[in-house]
């Protein structure tokens, strides 16, 4: 190796250890040494920047430790180096010179580099602060979204370990963890989440079991924050340490981006559930509504009609009307129990149930046992359903009908007496085996016979008054030169008028059969 | 979710494929780095890293990664990273390890490439 070489190698660009690999060659080769080892440093830590020749030399030394080599001060580091056998010499003169600048030159370089791994990293914590507002507020599944929290939160601070905790009721529920095991749910009223969340934030707090040094935030201001953000042991080269205040600065900043954006998220979840909802009623809306009947059964003699409307998209309330055996019709108005979608489904329930009975057994206690012992097998124990069912046969102008826990129907003669519909039992689904009697009548020429539910009834006006059956026992009996279609019109209108644009809260259903002749 | 790094190794002479699976931190980045450099020194001068089963890298994790990198130049080989999250190559953008270390959208096209 020669001067001639070294300088070769700078002007081939080989790079700087290259360049300072080739003279401690050089040095080794003209003192007479085996090998040589130059660290940058200072009094406490010096760690090996190259070396040349075929000995260990430690990656780093402390300050007093020369690891047993010969060694040489230089300003910016330590030269080691292992003499040879025989006639070796110090190192000195131009290529200690030459090896001290160069150091010098690597020195500068690596504070250089740190500087500028510092600078670019201040800009990734800033693009994850920027894209938090801005990519993961649109990240608007829940799933995603915590756990890109989390994973952005830890690496942002350089955490070994993290967890996310966000509220579910009364509590603090894991949604996601890193780098080991976390309890699986806190309670609000736990005293360390009480420090978290509250106004004295701070203190190693030991959420994480087995961490060492632990900082945690609330994602959002109390008392409506989403959770909290907790991560642990700030990493370095030489292992985990404790977190400096100012992360704390950035994970509160980054935790309150997150609970916008955690924010835009469920809300987002609940617009979905329910347009979701709202589908699916409009679907139930449309099975109920092909429920009820299509065609008006004739019966010679006698004027049929129905009407019903439901105070929400998918009612409780259920009528048909229906052609039976021998000429007969029959007619039926139930009341479920609840509204929305379990509504729905009990009715149709009922609708089908008593479609397949009615036809076989007539009307009777016998059927409404059936239907009570299929509806009490098939719905919760809390589910009933009222139900006056009546079935006339035209040919004896006579009504029979059992009333299973509904509202009495009316029949209203011609003289304006009315008789009540009342005979049968309880409403079918509470017992299983209830027992039922049928009761009968006879219609005369111009009686009405009326079947409601009490949403109709119980319409209230703004000033809570109840519409009631008087109310509507006067309309029907002032109808007898009206037909049912205007009767029903008419009695629309009445409950319109008397609820002032008051919305009510249950269905309303009108069934009406009159002997016209 | 992912706890320690685990990485695998594909040798293909004189190139490897480096697979990781966990957090590129501490760690991990030194995992990482003993794996490499015992390719190095198994004369491997072509290294990638497919980083499909990494979702997170630290500052730590990237100053070792870096430090790879630069080993690699000094034996004049090459080091290229494929199947990275958006987020870890914007930081790998950012960080200038995309200067030194070509990023590619997959194995295979990494593969194509490298062995051309």
């Amino acid at each position: 190796m020669s001067w001639e070489d070294v300088l070769g190698a700078a002007r081939l660009r080989e790079g700087e250890r290259a360049f300072l690999v080739r003279l401690l060659q050089l040095l080794c080769e003209s003192r007479g040494l085996k090998a040589a080892a130059l660290y940058s440093g200072s009094e406490e830590c010096f760690e090996r920047q190259v070396m040349w020749g075929s000995e260990a030399f430690p990656a780093s030394i402390d300050g007093d430790d020369s690891g047993g080599y010969e060694s040489l001060e230089l300003p910016e580091g330590r030269l080691l180096f292992a003499p040879g056998e025989e006639d070796w010499k110090r190192p000195k003169g131009p290529i200690v010179l030459a090896l001290a600048s160069g150091l010098r030159a690597a020195v500068l370089r690596l504070q250089l580099k740190e500087q500028s791994f510092v600078v670019n990293y201040r800009g990734v914590e800033l693009e994850a602060l920027y894209e938090v507002g801005l990519a993961i507020a649109s990240m608007l599944n829940l799933e995603q979204l915590g756990e890109e929290i989390l994973l952005r939160a830890v690496s942002l601070l350089d955490a070994r370990r993290g967890a996310l905790y966000l509220r579910s009721g009364g509590r603090l529920v894991l949604d996601h963890t890193l780098g080991g095991d976390a309890m699986p749910e806190l309670p609000l009223d736990d005293p360390q989440v009480a420090q978290v969340l509250g106004p004295g934030l701070g203190g190693e707090q030991h959420l994480l079991p087995g961490a060492r040094h632990l900082m945690a935030v609330p994602v959002g201001a109390e008392p409506n924050s989403r959770g909290i953000l907790v991560i642990a042991d700030k990493e370095s080269r030489h292992g985990v340490g404790p977190f400096p205040e100012s992360d704390r600065r950035t994970l509160a900043l980054f935790a309150n981006q997150a609970a916008t954006a955690l924010e835009t998220a469920y809300l987002h979840r609940q617009a979905l559930e329910k347009e979701r909802l709202e589908r699916e009623i409009e679907l139930a809306a449309d099975i109920q509504r092909r429920l009820l009947p299509t065609a008006i059964p004739v019966a010679e003699g006698f004027e049929l009609a129905g009407w019903s409307r439901p105070a929400r998209h998918v009612g409780g309330d259920f009528y048909d009307l229906m052609r039976l055996k021998q000429g007969r019709v029959g007619a039926v108005l139930a009341d479920v129990s609840g509204k929305g979608l379990p509504a729905a489904l009990m009715v149709s329930t009922i609708h089908s149930s008593l479609r397949l009975l009615v036809d076989r057994e007539g009307v009777g206690p016998g059927l409404v046992q059936h239907l009570n012992r299929h509806i009490a097998a098939s719905t919760a124990p809390n589910k009933f359903i009222t139900l006056l069912v009546v079935e006339l046969d035209p040919s004896s102008n006579e009504v029979r009908y059992v009333n299973a826990g509904h509202n009495p129907g009316v029949v209203i003669g011609s003289d304006g007496n009315v008789r009540e519909l009342a005979s049968g039992g309880l409403p079918l689904g509470l017992f299983g085996e209830s027992s039922y009697e049928s009761g009968s009548l006879v219609l005369e020429p111009g009686d009405l016979l009326c079947l409601y539910s009490d949403g109709l009834t119980e319409c209230e006006s703004p000033s809570d008054e109840e519409f009631g059956l008087p109310r509507l026992v006067d309309l029907l009996r002032a109808s007898s030169d009206r037909s049912l279609s205007e009767v029903i019109r008419d009695v629309d209108a009445a409950v319109t008028d008397f609820a002032q644009g008051l919305s009510q809260g249950d269905d309303q259903t009108l069934v009406l059969l009159r002997r016209t002749a | 979710m992912t706890e320690m790094l685990k990485v695998t190794v594909d040798r293909r002479h004189p190139m490897a494929v480096i697979y990781t699976e966990g957090y590129i931190n501490n760690q991990g980045g030194e995992e990482i780095a003993r794996v490499a450099y015992d390719l190095i020194d198994d004369d491997h001068k072509v290294l990638l890293l497919n980083l499909q089963g990494t979702k997170i890298v630290n500052s730590i994790g990237i100053s070792i990664l870096i430090e790879i990198i630069e080993k690699m130049l000094e034996i004049d080989g090459r080091l290229a990273f494929c199947n990275l999250t958006p987020t870890i190559e914007k930081t790998f953008h950012i960080m200038g390890l995309a200067q030194y270390a070509k990023i590619y959208p997959d194995e295979g096209v990494a593969i194509g490439e490298l062995s051309g």
